[in-house]
C-alpha cells in the first residue's frame, strides 16, 4: 500500500529526487516531512500574526495572550471549541473528498444551506414532534446535500461544465433560496422575522456535556472521519477515486469509469455538506434556522483540507488547531482591540505556505539540518 | 408586459447595462488574460474586493485618479504575489486563488475596521472619491438619433470608455503582437514556446500581474462609480461570474465583452424588475445572474464538447 502514501504529497517528490539516489520514501518519512512543512507554515503564520497584532493593537501582549489562551479558559469556551472542531471537521472532510478526486468543487456552502432547509422542514413538520424528527431530519439534510453535490458533478461528467464556477453559483442560489423560503414559508406570515421558531426538543441533537454546545454532532463528525477514511483507503471505490484523482486518463485506460467515480465523490461530499447543515440547525448552537446562519464558514474547510493534505484522519487534527485559533480570535475580538478577521490573514498565509513546495534556504539546511539529512540516507 | 419590454429595450436600460457591465468586463478581461496564459484565476473576486477597498481608502486622502491607480496597483501587487507562489513556490494556482480569496474577504474587513476605527460593515465614515462621468451631451446636436445617443452613451464612467478601449487593446495585443502570440502559446502548449526560446515563466508572471491589475481596476470602478464607498463583500460574486463570462465568451476579447454585457444586462434586470413586477420575490430576482451564469456555462460546455466531438477528439 505504498501507493496511497506517495500521491497526495506530490510536493514531497521533487525534494526526494533532488537529494539524489535516496531510498524510496517510506510512509513515515513522508508523514514526517509533511508535518515539518505544516509546522514551518504555522510558525511563519504565527510570526506574521504577532507582527500584525503588535502593529495594530494598543495592548499587543493582552491581545496575544487572549488569542493563545482564552479558548480553554472556561468550560463554556471549551465547549465552543469542541463544537467548532466538529463542524470544521465536517467541511474539511467534504472538501478533502472532492479534492482527492481532483475536483475543485466548492459547493459545501450551498449543500449546507439546502441540508439545513431540508432538516428544518422535517423538524417543523408534525414529524418533528416525534422521535423520528431527529433521524429523518438528518437523513433529509444528507439527501438534499447529496443532490446538490450531484448536480454540478453530473454537469461536469456529461458536459464538461467547470465545477468551480457551477458550484460557486449554486452556493449563491442556495443562499437566496434559503432567504426566500424562510421569509415565505418557514416563519409566520407577515411577521417579518428572519429566524424560524425553535425546533421541538425531539428534533434537536441530544447534549453530551451539560451546559455546553457539545452534542451529537461530535459523534457524527467522528463517525464521518472514520467512514471517509475507510471508504477512501479500504474499499475499491476509494482506490478508484484516488486513482481518478491522480490521473483520470490512466484510470480510464485501467477500465475505471472515471466520470462515475467523480460524480459519486461529489455526491457523497454533498451528503457530508448536507449533514453539516443539519448539525448547524438541529444542533444545540442554533436549534432553529436563521437566514445567512453560515456566514462563509463552509469555506474554512478548504484550509483544513489543504493543510491536512486531504487525509481524512489528519482533518480533525488540523480542525482542532484551526478551531483553537478561530475561537481565540473571536475572544480577542471581544476582549481587546484587534478585529477577529486577522485570522483570515493567518489562514491565507498558512494555505499559501503549505501549498508551496518551499524548501528551507540552502544555507539554513547546510548549517542546521545538515546532520539530519545525512541520517536519512 | 409591454411596458416592461419597453423599459428593457429603452435607451435608459442600455445605459444601465453599460454601467453594471463595466466592473464585470474589466474583471473578465483580467480573467481572460490569465486563462489564456494557462492559469485559471479564481482569485478575481478577491482581487476586485481588494481593489475596491484600496481605491476607497486612497481616494479619501487623494484625488480620484490616484484612487483608481491605487486600485490597479493593489490588484497588480496581488497578481504578483500569486505569480510568486504559483511560479516560484510551485503552489497550485487554484489553491493560491483560494488563499487570496480568503485573504480578501477577511482582510478587507480587517483593514476597513482599522481604517475607520472599528466599523466592519461600510466605509460610510470615510468619504471617498468618485470616477467622473464623461458628458457627451453635444451628441444631441445630431438630428434624429442624437437624443438616443446621449441617453445611451453620455454620463458613463470614464472607466467604461477605458474598458471598451481595453477590449480593443487586448485584442490587438493578443492577435497582432508577438507578445500576444507568446502568451497564447504559453497557455496552449508551454513546451513549444519553451523550445523556441520564449521566456515562458516571465510570460506567466506578467499575465498574472496584468490579470490582477485589470481586476483591481474593475474593483475601483465598482467602489468609485457603481457604488461610492466600500461595503463588506461588495463584489457579491462578480469575480466568479467573470470566470463564467470568460468561458461563455469563448476566451476571445470581443466574445467576453458580449458575455460581460449579457451578465450586466441580467444584473440591470434585477434593478428594473421590482418596479414592474413587485410580486416577484426579490430573492428570486437576485438569483438571476447566478442562474444565468450556470445556464450559460452549461450551454457553452455543451457546445465546446460538441465541437470537440466533431473534430474527433474524445473529451
Amino acid at each position: 500500500m505504498t501507493t496511497d502514501a506517495t500521491p497526495t504529497a506530490p510536493a514531497a517528490l521533487p525534494a526526494a529526487t533532488a537529494a539524489g539516489n535516496m531510498k524510496p520514501p517510506t510512509r513515515l518519512s513522508i508523514a514526517g516531512r509533511e508535518l515539518g512543512r505544516a509546522a514551518i507554515a504555522v510558525i511563519i503564520a504565527m510570526i506574521a500574526t504577532l507582527l500584525i497584532v503588535f502593529f495594530v493593537s494598543k495592548s499587543p501582549v493582552d491581545a496575544l495572550m487572549t488569542l493563545l489562551t482564552a479558548p480553554f479558559s472556561r468550560v463554556r469556551t471549551f465547549g465552543l471549541w469542541v463544537d467548532d472542531v466538529a463542524k470544521l471537521t465536517m467541511t474539511g472532510l467534504a472538501f478533502s473528498l472532492v479534492f482527492q478526486a481532483r475536483q475543485f468543487a466548492l459547493g459545501v456552502q450551498g449543500q449546507l444551506y439546502v441540508g439545513a432547509l431540508a432538516a428544518t422542514y422535517v423538524a417543523l413538520s408534525p414529524i418533528g414532534q416525534t422521535w423520528a424528527g431527529l433521524p429523518l431530519g438528518v437523513l433529509a439534510a444528507m439527501i438534499a446535500g447529496g443532490i446538490y453535490g450531484f448536480l454540478p458533478g453530473i454537469a461536469k461528467a456529461r458536459l464538461g461544465a467547470n465545477e468551480i464556477v457551477s458550484t460557486l453559483m449554486l452556493n449563491y442560489i442556495a443562499i437566496e433560496l434559503c432567504n426566500f423560503l424562510v421569509r415565505v414559508s418557514l416563519v409566520p406570515p407577515g411577521s417579518g422575522l428572519l429566524t424560524t421558531d425553535k425546533f421541538p426538543k425531539t428534533s434537536l441533537y441530544p447534549v453530551l456535556v451539560a451546559n455546553t454546545r457539545i452534542d451529537l454532532g461530535l459523534i457524527f463528525a467522528i463517525l464521518c472521519v472514520l467512514g471517509t477514511w475507510f471508504a477512501l483507503y479500504r474499499t475499491s471505490w476509494g482506490l478508484k477515486l484516488r486513482l481518478v484523482g491522480h490521473n483520470a486518463r490512466f484510470a480510464e485506460y485501467a477500465g475505471i469509469k472515471a466520470n462515475a467515480i467523480m460524480v459519486s465523490a461529489m455526491t457523497v461530499a454533498g451528503a457530508l455538506g448536507g449533514l453539516l447543515g443539519s448539525m448547524f440547525v438541529q444542533g444545540q448552537a442554533f436549534g432553529q434556522l436563521t437566514v445567512l446562519f453560515e456566514g462563509g464558514f463552509a469555506f474554512e474547510g478548504i484550509l483544513i483540507a489543504i493543510v491536512a493534505r486531504n487525509r481524512p484522519l489528519a482533518v480533525p487534527v488540523v480542525a482542532m488547531f484551526y478551531a483553537y485559533l478561530r475561537q481565540g480570535a473571536q475572544l480577542m475580538n471581544i476582549r481587546t482591540d484587534v478585529p477577529a478577521e486577522v485570522i483570515s490573514v493567518v489562514a491565507a498565509l498558512i494555505i499559501l505556505l503549505v501549498a508551496s513546495q518551499f524548501g528551507l534556504p540552502a544555507w539554513l539546511k547546510r548549517n542546521v539540518l545538515g546532520t539530519r539529512r545525512g541520517a536519512t540516507r | 408586459m409591454n411596458e416592461f419590454l419597453l423599459t428593457v429595450f429603452s435607451a435608459a436600460f442600455l445605459a444601465t447595462v453599460i454601467r453594471t457591465s463595466t466592473p464585470l468586463l474589466l474583471a473578465t478581461l483580467g480573467g481572460l488574460i490569465s486563462d489564456l496564459s494557462g492559469a485559471l484565476n479564481v482569485a478575481l473576486d478577491g482581487i476586485m474586493l481588494i481593489g475596491c477597498l484600496t481605491a476607497v481608502i486612497v481616494s479619501h486622502y487623494a484625488p480620484w485618479y490616484v484612487g483608481v491607480l491605487a486600485g490597479i496597483g493593489a490588484g497588480a501587487a496581488v497578481g504578483l504575489v500569486m505569480a510568486f507562489f504559483h511560479l516560484r513556490m510551485k503552489a497550485d494556482i487554484i489553491i493560491v486563488g483560494f488563499a487570496i480569496g480568503a485573504l480578501a474577504t477577511g482582510g478587507t474587513v480587517f483593514a476597513l475596521s482599522l481604517a475607520t476605527g472599528g466599523d466592519k460593515g461600510t466605509s460610510i465614515n470615510l468619504p471617498s472619491g468618485a470616477v467622473p462621468a464623461v458628458d457627451l451631451s453635444f451628441l444631441g446636436a445630431i438630428p434624429g438619433i442624437g437624443p438616443a445617443l446621449v441617453a445611451i452613451f453620455s454620463g458613463h464612467s470614464l472607466l467604461s470608455w477605458v474598458a471598451a478601449f481595453l477590449v480593443f487593446a487586448i485584442w490587438y495585443f493578443l492577435y497582432r503582437t508577438p507578445w500576444g502570440l507568446w502568451l497564447r502559446a504559453v497557455g496552449e502548449y508551454p513546451a513549444a514556446p519553451e523550445a523556441a526560446g520564449i521566456p515562458v515563466n516571465a510570460v506567466r508572471f506578467w499575465s498574472l500581474i496584468v490579470s490582477g491589475a485589470l481586476a483591481g481596476l474593475g474593483g475601483a470602478q465598482l467602489a468609485m462609480f457603481n457604488f461610492i464607498g466600500f461595503t463588506a463583500n461588495m463584489t457579491a460574486g462578480r469575480g466568479f461570474i467573470a470566470l463564467g463570462a470568460v468561458l461563455l465568451g469563448a476566451r476571445h476579447p470581443v466574445g467576453v465583452m458580449f458575455a460581460a454585457l449579457l451578465f450586466g444586462a441580467f444584473d440591470g434586470l434585477t434593478n428594473v424588475l421590482p418596479g414592474h413586477y413587485p410580486w416577484i420575490p426579490p430573492e428570486l430576482i437576485r438569483m438571476i445572474p447566478f442562474a444565468v451564469t450556470i445556464l450559460a456555462l452549461l450551454l457553452f460546455s455543451y457546445r465546446a464538447q460538441r465541437a470537440l466531438a466533431l473534430r474527433g477528439v474524445k473529451a
